[in-house]
């Protein structure tokens, strides 16, 4: 019983560290520019002439 | 972003043209039936005194229609749409993929055919009995197979958010089914679980409320992190807080299932935990809707223009609303009052009509045009119509089911001061039965809306190719 306790409290501590350093990773500031490539990723699909970025391309199609 | 990138692929429409066309026609059956029952309960005689058409028997038709056949069949549609669009290769094993199609059709043709007859597990949402099971388990494998080989043989180095989200729904799709259907026939038709008491209700529930987690809510998010940044012409708003709600999302759902057994044999404990993580679980969710909305900021002009993506970003309103309303009524205190009541009803019908739903037709008039060669929908008009006839549909709905519900609650736990209850349970019926009137007007709206989309789309697919022109081209 005090085995599955401790293992139970040390899996918490682990899954709790874990998404801390997920958090911390996620929002670390040399992420930034892979993110913006990855959030980018569902309009490379488009046949359309390539621009610096999508969504400076999207705002130029409204004008 | 190079050039070489916007090479067209040779995709693999075919088998999503299939799913799309199923989603709309099993919206229609799914809600009609749904329809039917709402007016039932308003006119009891409406069953006709025939076994098949009682309330009890067309109520698990209900559900399975729309949860597994409109609603699983839009997921699959667009998981194999995406997954090729955002890897950019055709789909892997395409007769497997074929499979899962007419696997899953078969599937909902026996559950429409066995529920009606009175044949069912008696498990909620999991209904179907252990022959049907199995087909289940085996499409969904195949699917997994298709799904996961495409991510594998994918031409770009990254993973797509929506693909995550996808990959989360199918997987412990898997898993729950399984572990929920673990049954020892007797019969073709009859078997027993194989748990038993307090532990098979807890597995139910595991299972039930992580059906809503992932079959209705993470897929549903997959769908939403492709198609709204599509359709808004915007990269999502933050790919960060998208990595951190996914994680934190299908880290908490799992454990949410207790507060549907508050009060019951289970264990203290598990209830009170069960609680903890549903009030927590507001926090993912809300950073899932956060980034939907988001994506539009600075762009808040094209709802006023566009309906499909009126219909992507009212859907987030209404999953806000209801990942609000949900943490809330998994209080015990709360519970005590809302459970077994209306509101239930309401609260589910809130996620299922205004999220689910919604944000799937929205996807569907994004997809139809897309697969059938048209640059959109014949009348975009209609999908305006659509809409209008949709929200007032389901903002009826809910409010009916929140008046009856909170009110039978309060009739349920009225005492006179002798200790002996105030009203009998069949005045609280009568008390209600204005709302199930407001509740029926409300899914004919909804379902009226459905017949406009089937319209729209059957002059979409008869109109020659390429002959419908995008709006934007159209005005320049």
């Amino acid at each position: 019983m005090e085995t599955a306790t401790l293992m139970h409290t040390v899996l918490t501590v682990l899954l709790f560290v874990g998404f801390v350093g997920l958090v911390i990773w996620a929002y670390s500031k040399g992420r930034k520019k892979d993110f913006d490539e990855a959030a980018n990723l569902v309009f490379d699909d488009e046949p359309k002439p390539a621009k610096p970025t999508q969504k400076q391309q999207q705002e130029s199609d409204h004008e | 972003m190079s050039q070489t990138k916007s090479l067209e692929v040779d995709y693999n429409y075919s088998v999503v043209r299939l799913f799309t066309l199923a989603t709309i026609l099993w919206g229609i059956v799914g809600m009609a039936v749904g329809v039917l029952l709402a007016a039932q309960l308003y006119w009891p005689a409406l069953n006709f005194d025939i076994p098949w058409l009682t309330y009890s028997r067309l109520r698990p038709l209900h559900t399975n229609a729309v949860i597994f056949a409109f609603g699983t069949s839009a997921l699959m549609a667009t998981a194999y749409y995406v997954v090729q669009r955002t890897c950019q290769v055709r789909l892997f094993a395409e007769k497997l993929a074929m499979f899962t199609f007419w696997g899953w059709q078969t599937v909902i043709v026996l559950a429409a055919i066995t529920l009606p007859l009175g044949i069912t597990q008696s498990k909620e949402y999991a209904e179907l009995e252990w022959p049907i099971a199995i087909l289940i388990a085996i499409v969904w494998v195949a699917f997994a197979v298709v799904f996961f080989g495409t991510l594998v043989k994918r031409k770009t180095s990254h993973i797509y958010v929506a693909n995550w989200f996808y990959g989360a729904f199918i997987i412990t799709v898997a898993v729950l089914h399984i572990v929920n259907n673990m049954v020892i026939p007797v019969s073709l038709w009859k078997s027993y679980s194989i748990y038993s008491g307090a532990v098979d209700a807890m597995i139910q529930w595991w299972y039930g409320h992580n059906a809503v987690g992932f079959l209705l809510t993470a897929g549903f998010l997959g769908m939403m992190y492709y198609f709204v940044p599509k359709q808004a012409g915007r990269p999502v708003y933050s790919y960060r807080l998208s990595i951190v709600h996914f994680w934190a999302l299908i880290g908490l759902y799992i454990w949410a299932g207790p507060h549907h057994l508050h009060y019951t044999a289970l264990p203290d404990w598990t209830q009170s935990l069960g609680m903890v993580m549903s009030v927590i679980l507001f926090v993912p969710s809300w950073g899932g809707m956060i980034n939907g909305i988001m994506t539009l900021s600075g762009a808040w002009h094209k709802l006023k223009t566009d309906p499909i993506l009126r219909f992507l970003i009212v859907s987030l309103s209404f999953y806000g609303m209801s990942t609000f309303e949900g943490p809330m009524m998994a209080i015990k205190s709360v519970n005590a009052l809302s459970h077994y009541t209306d509101w239930t009803v309401g609260h589910v019908h809130s996620g299922a009509l205004g999220w689910v739903a919604m944000i799937s037709i929205g996807a569907m008039y994004y997809l139809v045009p897309a697969l059938f060669n048209q640059g959109r929908m014949y009348s975009i008009k209609l999908i305006n119509t659509h809409f209008w006839l949709h929200t007032i549909g389901v903002v009826l709905y809910i409010v009916a089911m929140w008046i009856s519900g909170i009110m039978q609650g309060m009739m349920w736990r009225a005492v006179n001061t002798d200790g002996t209850l105030t009203y009998s349970f069949v005045e609280s019926v009568e008390a209600s039965m204005p709302f199930y009137l407001m509740r029926f007007v409300g899914g004919v709206f909804v379902l009226a809306g459905m017949f406009v989309m089937a319209y729209n789309v059957y002059k979409t697919l008869r109109a020659e190719n390429h002959s419908l022109k995008p709006v934007a081209e159209a005005v320049a």
